[in-house]
């Protein structure tokens, strides 16, 4: 990130959520390639990249603001019609998005590269030039349409091309109208457009021309339904929405309905749509008490008795709509029988013109009008979710108030059981029990603290998922092999750290299935495979780890040829090879000495660095585990905390030295007299239940003075399959404890992954048990 | 007594506190002023090892602390004493006796079975170029003001360590600094 730049930052942020935004519709997008495109998909693409040429403008980058009005223009002929969604189109929108992270990255290091700029030409360029624009028909479909004009008018030209759209398919189109309270009214719009979106799609809402009684507001909208009647009213039932048909007049007459249109008086009565304008409104701030008195009857020219109100409509998207500034009045008339008081919104134009124009409801009663009763969930400009970006620094900071907080009530739980036992007059014991109850009391609450916070932190792990698919498009393109990605679990919650950590290592692994593992599409042929691979991602929480799993169907690693490798680079010697099991043979891949590019891909199809991704999981106290059959496929499996701010941990002794063990990859503790300890092979093992269990002693591995004890006691560790007894002298027992990590200089110290704090300004290491069990089983290997 | 000497010794250091105006104070005192005007004198901060002076540049010294207890790391390299928690910071504490040679071995100053601290003890926080590092000295003197024209080049003949710790020697009235280059003391 640029130097001190927290407004720069902002940017990034925020902008890397509206490219999020728009990655996952194109994955949609072209998940249905070929399939006729969801005209609610292609809006949100283009509202996206709307957002971003704005929000760039504000911040001054250019290239982006640039590219971003390119592909918003592309986007906005798109959504009106006049482009058809082909192939082509969306490749480009594909590097679009590309080039957008690119210049986003080049943003925050606040660099900016020739070679960018250039890029951002030529795709400019290229968008503008785009375009298979649809055939037009001669005539409008629209005019077959038995719609009052008036309420024609007031459609934005994209609900008007949907509303074409329709007729033009001969899609049944409703006038579906709901009248709500003004107080809810927005809920229950957003609940009627919910029980719609899967029946057909909802084209415009409209104000209703039918009052809504005198706290109510009504609403038409205009609806192309996918089923029939019957099923449409089932949809509804519940619902205050009243069906009417709209029919649509054979081609033929619509010549004359037209000119029939035309021909009413359209000037009776007009409430102002609150059309174009600033991009915040603050349409109906003000509620009719702070009107101006003498504001209101130029508003309302003349209302004759026997008209309702105008339609109403919220714009999607202010670019779209012709800028009718100052909000200024056009003329709509709706003709209906009613006597009932108007609803007029007044675009709240406030800066045009304060006094005249910032106006609300000319309600009758004078009911008051909320400011948010004037929100729609749909079109609203209110952002849609109620979420706070926070910097991930600051949860840790929290996290690591929490820490200290319990800290304090450890010592306060200390303060009250001494009053209570030690307590030498009864007055003090009754203190002593009174502080103990508020202590436990502060204790449950600190817990809830803790694991809101914790949650807080917790993203899905789908979001690096969703990176990943776009990223295997591309590759599987640069291969020329065909490949199916196959994603699961996206749900699944991982700490926002591990999430971030997780994307290099997860990307390796998938460019190895493609690249390497899955074969070429000939030779799946010719091996009775199908043409086309199968590369999985899922993901999987069991207890307090989540599992993720990279997988292709390809032809597996071969790892006879993986033992000669190892025999020639001296990762094992020949005697080892021949007493190694097929597994540890597949293990051998992470070995740091073992993977090259060259050998490794000439040789079974794995590709560079896999040591590097073990080594990064590690760090995460994760572990990888490899399965492998030939001709069949490869699987690495990934564990992984599901957190590592706070963590439950065990506390132990040895040699006088106290030791964490996180509590989530401790199996169980067992209490072990020194001659149960045997030996296989000069190695110490122990009989867990018929099963030998590889055995350390903590105290000989970090070579600390060894005290004679009478009995150990055993920390069974475990992660993924691999399990370890480690040897402690004492037991401290458990505390949630929040780890440091030891970063700087000391990063290379083995088997302990961070320190905390346990008070007293001791400071306890927290054992490093992935590490520790790679270790031991290195004993192990080295030994057998 | 303890208690009377534990005040005394709060009233004589305290490592917060800042005390480079009594410094400048103290340094502009001591006759060798007035200053050649353009020779810009440069602070270092003078310390004990082994009875003798060291020094290293004041802006590469972030804070001097107190003892804390200690914490060892197994299996890390003698030099490195252990972990401190300094307000929550988790900060490595090295020893540089062995790297200059005035000792064989690292002391026993972490774990269970360390002794406690001698009094004068203090471990200087350096910022180095791989982030904070604890040195442990065995006493403070103070801040020395430098003027180009005292600095001499290390003499030949001395005993240095692996590497080229000692980047020169101060003078200053009767008192001569080795200047330490902590980046390379410190260097693994």
């Amino acid at each position: 990130m640029s130097p001190g730049s927290k407004a720069l930052s902002e940017f990034v942020a925020e902008a890397t959520e509206i490219l999020d935004a728009l990655a996952r519709d194109l994955l949609v997008l072209d998940e249905r390639r070929g399939h006729e495109a969801d005209p609610d998909l292609v809006n949100g693409i283009f509202r996206a990249a709307h957002s971003l040429k704005g929000l760039s403008g504000l911040f001054g980058q250019e290239r982006i603001s640039r590219l971003a009005h390119g592909t918003e223009d592309l986007l906005d002929r798109l959504r009106l019609g006049k482009l058809l969604l082909d192939g082509a189109v969306l490749d480009a929108l594909i590097e679009v998005l590309d080039a957008f992270q690119a210049l986003l990255g080049e943003a925050a290091r606040g660099t900016e590269s020739e070679g960018l700029s250039a890029r951002v030409e030529t795709m400019a360029a290229r968008m503008a030039s785009m375009g298979a624009p649809a055939e037009v028909a001669e005539e409008d479909p629209l005019d077959r349409l038995e719609l009052e004009a008036q309420v024609r008018s007031v459609f934005t030209e994209y609900e008007e091309h949907r509303l074409r759209e329709n007729v033009r398919r001969g899609v049944a189109l409703w006038r579906v109208r709901a009248a709500f309270d003004l107080s809810d009214f927005d809920k229950g719009l957003v609940e009627l457009n919910a029980r719609l979106k899967p029946l057909g799609e909802v084209i415009s809402t409209l104000p209703s021309a039918q009052p809504g009684g005198a706290h109510g507001i009504a609403f038409d909208l205009i609806f192309g339904a996918q089923v029939d009647q019957a099923a449409l009213e089932t949809g509804l039932k519940g619902t205050p929405a009243e069906l009417s048909a709209l029919t649509v007049r054979p081609a033929a007459e619509a010549a004359t309905s037209a000119l029939l249109q035309a021909a009413q008086p359209s000037a009776t009565m007009r409430s102002t749509s609150p059309r174009g304008g600033g991009k915040k409104k603050k349409r109906a701030r003000a509620t009719p008490a702070a009107l101006p008195p003498e504001a209101r009857p130029p508003l309302l020219p003349h209302v004759p008795e026997d008209t309702e109100p105008g339609p109403l409509e919220w714009p999607t998207s202010d670019a779209a709509l012709p800028a009718d500034a100052g909000g200024a009045p056009s003329p709509a008339h709706v003709p209906g029988p009613s006597s009932v008081p108007v609803v007029a919104y007044l675009q709240g134009a406030a800066k045009a013109s304060p006094k005249g124009l910032s106006v609300a409801p000319a309600l009758p009663a004078g009911a008051p009008v909320s400011p948010q009763a004037t929100l729609t969930a749909d079109t609203s400009l209110r952002s849609l979710t109620q979420t706070v970006r926070v910097d991930i620094g600051r949860l840790d900071g929290l996290i690591n108030m929490v820490g200290e907080l319990l800290l304090i009530k450890a010592n306060l739980q200390r303060l009250a059981e001494s009053a209570r036992q030690d307590g030498a007059v009864a007055l003090s014991k009754l203190f002593g029990q009174e502080l103990a109850r508020e202590t436990r009391g502060l204790e449950r609450k600190l817990e809830a603290l803790q694991e809101g916070l914790l949650e807080a932190r917790m993203v899905p792990v789908g979001q690096v998922f969703d990176k990943l698919a776009r990223l295997v498009r591309r590759i599987t393109r640069e291969a020329g092999k065909e490949i199916e990605l196959a994603i699961s679990g996206g749900e699944v919650e991982l700490d926002k750290l591990i999430v971030e950590e997780l994307s290099d290592p997860l990307m390796h692994l998938i460019r190895n299935a493609i690249d390497h593992g899955v074969e070429s599409p000939d030779a799946r042929l010719a091996s009775g495979k199908p043409r086309r691979a199968v590369v999985g991602l899922r993901a999987e929480q069991k207890g307090n780890h989540v599992v993720i799993e990279v997988s292709d169907d390809g032809a597996g690693i071969d790892e006879v040829r993986v033992r000669e490798v190892a025999i020639t680079r001296g990762v094992i010697t020949f005697s080892q090879a021949q007493e190694m099991s097929r597994r540890e043979l597949l293990n051998l891949i992470f070995q740091p000495g073992f993977s090259t590019a060259r050998s490794v891909s000439e040789l079974s199809g794995r590709g560079v660095g896999l040591d590097v991704v073990k080594n990064n999981l590690g760090n995460l106290s994760g572990i990888i585990d490899v399965w492998s059959e030939r001709g069949r496929g490869t699987a690495f499996h990934l564990t992984l905390p599901v957190t590592l701010a706070i963590i439950r941990a065990l506390l132990v002794g040895v040699s006088g030295r106290t030791y964490a063990v996180p509590l989530n990859s401790v199996l169980e503790i067992i209490s072990v007299q020194p001659r149960e300890i045997r030996t296989v092979e000069r190695r110490e093992v122990l009989d867990l239940r018929g099963q030998t269990l590889p055995f350390v002693r903590l105290a000989r591995m970090f070579a600390l003075p060894e005290r004679p004890v009478s009995r150990h006691f055993v920390v069974v560790v475990g992660l993924a399959q691999e399990r370890l007894g480690i040897a402690v002298d004492e037991l401290h027992g458990q505390q949630d404890i929040v780890t440091k990590p030891l970063g700087g200089r000391l990063q290379s110290v083995r088997g302990i992954s961070g320190a905390t704090d346990l008070g007293n300004r001791r400071t306890v290491l927290v054992l490093d048990v992935a590490a520790l069990l790679e270790e031991g089983m290195a004993v192990e290997r080295r030994r057998a | 007594m303890s208690r009377f000497s534990e005040l005394l010794d709060d009233f004589f250091y305290r490592p917060d506190e800042d005390v480079s105006g009594l410094q400048d104070f103290a340094a502009g005192s001591d006759g060798v002023l007035p200053l050649v005007p353009e020779e810009v004198p440069e602070e270092y901060l003078a310390f004990r090892l082994e009875g003798e002076c060291y020094a290293v540049p004041i802006r590469g010294v972030r804070e001097i602390s107190k003892v804390p207890p200690l914490t060892e790391i197994p299996r890390a390299e003698p030099q490195l004493l252990g972990v401190m928690n300094l307000r929550g910071e988790l900060l490595p504490v090295y020893d540089v006796k062995m790297r200059l040679r005035l000792a064989e071995r690292a002391p026993l100053v972490a774990g269970p079975d360390a002794p406690a601290p001698p009094r004068s003890a203090r471990i200087l926080v350096l910022r180095t170029e791989t982030g904070p590092a604890g040195v442990w000295v065995d006493g403070v003197v103070g801040v020395v003001k430098l003027k180009p024209s005292m600095l001499e080049a290390p003499p030949p003949g001395m005993r240095a360590g692996d590497r080229d710790c000692v980047v020169g020697m101060g003078r200053r009235g009767p008192m001569l600094y080795i200047l330490l280059d902590a980046e390379q003391a410190l260097a693994p």
